[in-house]
């Protein structure tokens, strides 16, 4: 094919391109469960790329009516984007249990505490701190879980107390 | 027809206590599984072992040996006290030449001498006793925690099965400046671990690490309060000759004072959680 006819071809093709590019704005309601399907929809058509935007937009939503049926409708609207292969199992668990659930994902970790946690317990507790305050949107302020915020954060310095004994005796015994 | 064998009494004697064990054989197996099964079970499994007969032993010990202390030294700062009062309303504040301020001045030096000295008798026994409890419970902490533990595994330790459940459990000593006697203390610490039986792991691991900071910070302080009074009982030897009342003598009384018999008003107030709510039943099946 001669490349005068080619060229014509491909700017088509790129102009089709540009012109099926989703906007993948934001829920504007702010109502939940509408805003919920809003973002399902958008997610579903090409917005995937923007799931952690999405979800802060909910959150930001949920924030202006706190119930504690919040926490179920950000449940099942986790568990659909997993079900979508939107996330996998454990992001959805992460997004979950990070802002609804008293433990600490950055408390995670498959070796004792001596070898992993206390070489960087710094980082753990930075960390721990950071996840606190996103419960404390998660628990308190979407789903006025005051009982569940305020035991987190009794954990985290628990925690704190806890690791900072334990590295010291870790410590004492190398 | 084939009748039923018959057999002797005894025979059927034994049959029927062999029976009666095997039913109570598996009554107490039911009875074991019941157990097992059960919530309380579950939360205090696996246990964990971080306070050994001896560290409830080395508590109590350093409890008496602190409690000595205290007894051999609240007469000898009362004294200093009254004699400090005299001095001040005899106004020998800027008299220090008169004769009878000096005399006084020496007597204060003399009960403060006696002050160091018993501290000194006693500091070595409540050193021996604290560095006991202290190595005993990193030992614990180390192997128990440290080692057998993951973050996660410590985690779900503290929190004893019941994230959801009020925050309203017992809250185990917290650390800091109690305001009570260092006695009253160590009772409290050993009251604490003797009856922890009953109490979660999740007590246990926040109670063996405050013991332990406290005894890690207590035995550091110790040390350094020996070599201390050995420049203090100098300076004092050498004062006496003098009839001098130093700031620094007024100070250790201080100290020594809101260390041995705590300070009431230094009392921290705690923050009462917030208002609870009651709809929280929701569970996700995300959650972990």
């Amino acid at each position: 094919m001669p490349i005068k006819y080619l060229l014509p071809v491909a700017a088509l093709f790129l102009a089709s391109c540009a012109s099926n590019t989703p906007s993948c704005v934001g829920p504007q309601s702010k109502n939940l469960s509408q805003a919920i399907d809003t973002a399902q929809s958008s997610l579903m058509n090409g917005c995937h790329a923007h799931f952690d935007r999405y979800y802060d937009d909910l959150l930001t939503i949920a924030e202006g009516d706190p119930k504690p049926e919040n926490k179920r409708a950000f449940s099942e609207f986790l568990v659909w984007s997993s079900d979508k292969g939107l996330l996998s199992n454990r992001q959805a668990q992460n997004y979950y249990n990070r802002y609804f659930n008293v433990k600490f994902m950055s408390m995670k970790g498959d070796y004792n505490n001596c070898s992993h946690t206390c070489p960087n317990k710094q980082k753990v507790l930075f960390n721990m701190e950071r996840e606190l305050s996103d419960k404390e949107r998660g628990l308190l302020r979407v789903s006025l879980d005051n009982d569940g915020y305020y035991r987190a954060d009794q954990l985290f310095q628990e925690v704190e107390l806890v690791l900072e004994a334990t590295c010291s005796a870790c410590a004492a015994g190398r | 027809m084939r009748t039923a064998p018959r057999h002797s009494p005894t025979v059927t004697a034994t049959r029927a206590a062999t029976r009666r064990l095997s039913y109570a054989f598996i009554a107490l197996l039911l009875f074991g599984f019941a157990v097992a099964l059960s919530p309380t079970a579950n939360a205090n499994t696996p246990t964990i072992k971080l306070f050994p007969t001896t560290v409830v032993e080395d508590l109590k010990q350093t409890g008496n040996v602190a409690r000595d202390m205290e007894t051999g030294l609240q007469e000898v700062i009362g004294r200093l006290d009254q004699q400090q009062v005299l001095y001040q309303e005899s106004k020998c504040d800027g008299a220090e030449n008169d004769t009878g301020c000096q005399r006084l001045a020496r007597q204060i030096g003399a009960t403060y001498l006696e002050m160091l000295t018993i501290m000194e008798e006693r500091l070595p026994d409540m050193e021996h006793t604290v560095n006991n409890t202290r190595l005993s419970l990193e030992k614990g902490l180390r192997s128990e925690l440290g080692q057998k533990m993951t973050p996660w595994t410590l985690q779900e330790t503290l929190i004893g099965g019941k994230a959801e459940q009020a925050a309203s459990t017992s809250a185990p000593t917290l650390r800091g400046r109690s305001g009570m006697r260092l006695s009253e203390r160590f009772k409290q610490y050993y009251q604490l671990v003797a009856t922890s039986g009953a109490k979660g792991d999740q007590s246990l691991a926040v109670l063996a690490s405050d013991i332990y900071l406290d005894m890690e910070e207590t035995s550091l302080l110790i040390q350094r309060t020996r070599q201390e009074i050995a420049r203090a009982t100098l300076m004092e030897q050498l004062n006496q000759s003098f009839g001098i009342i130093t700031p620094e003598m007024i100070e250790v009384v201080g100290g020594v004072k809101s260390i041995l018999f705590g300070d009431a008003e230094s009392t921290a107030l705690v923050a009462g959680p917030p208002p609870a709510s009651v709809e929280q039943a929701y569970r996700s099946p995300l959650e972990q």
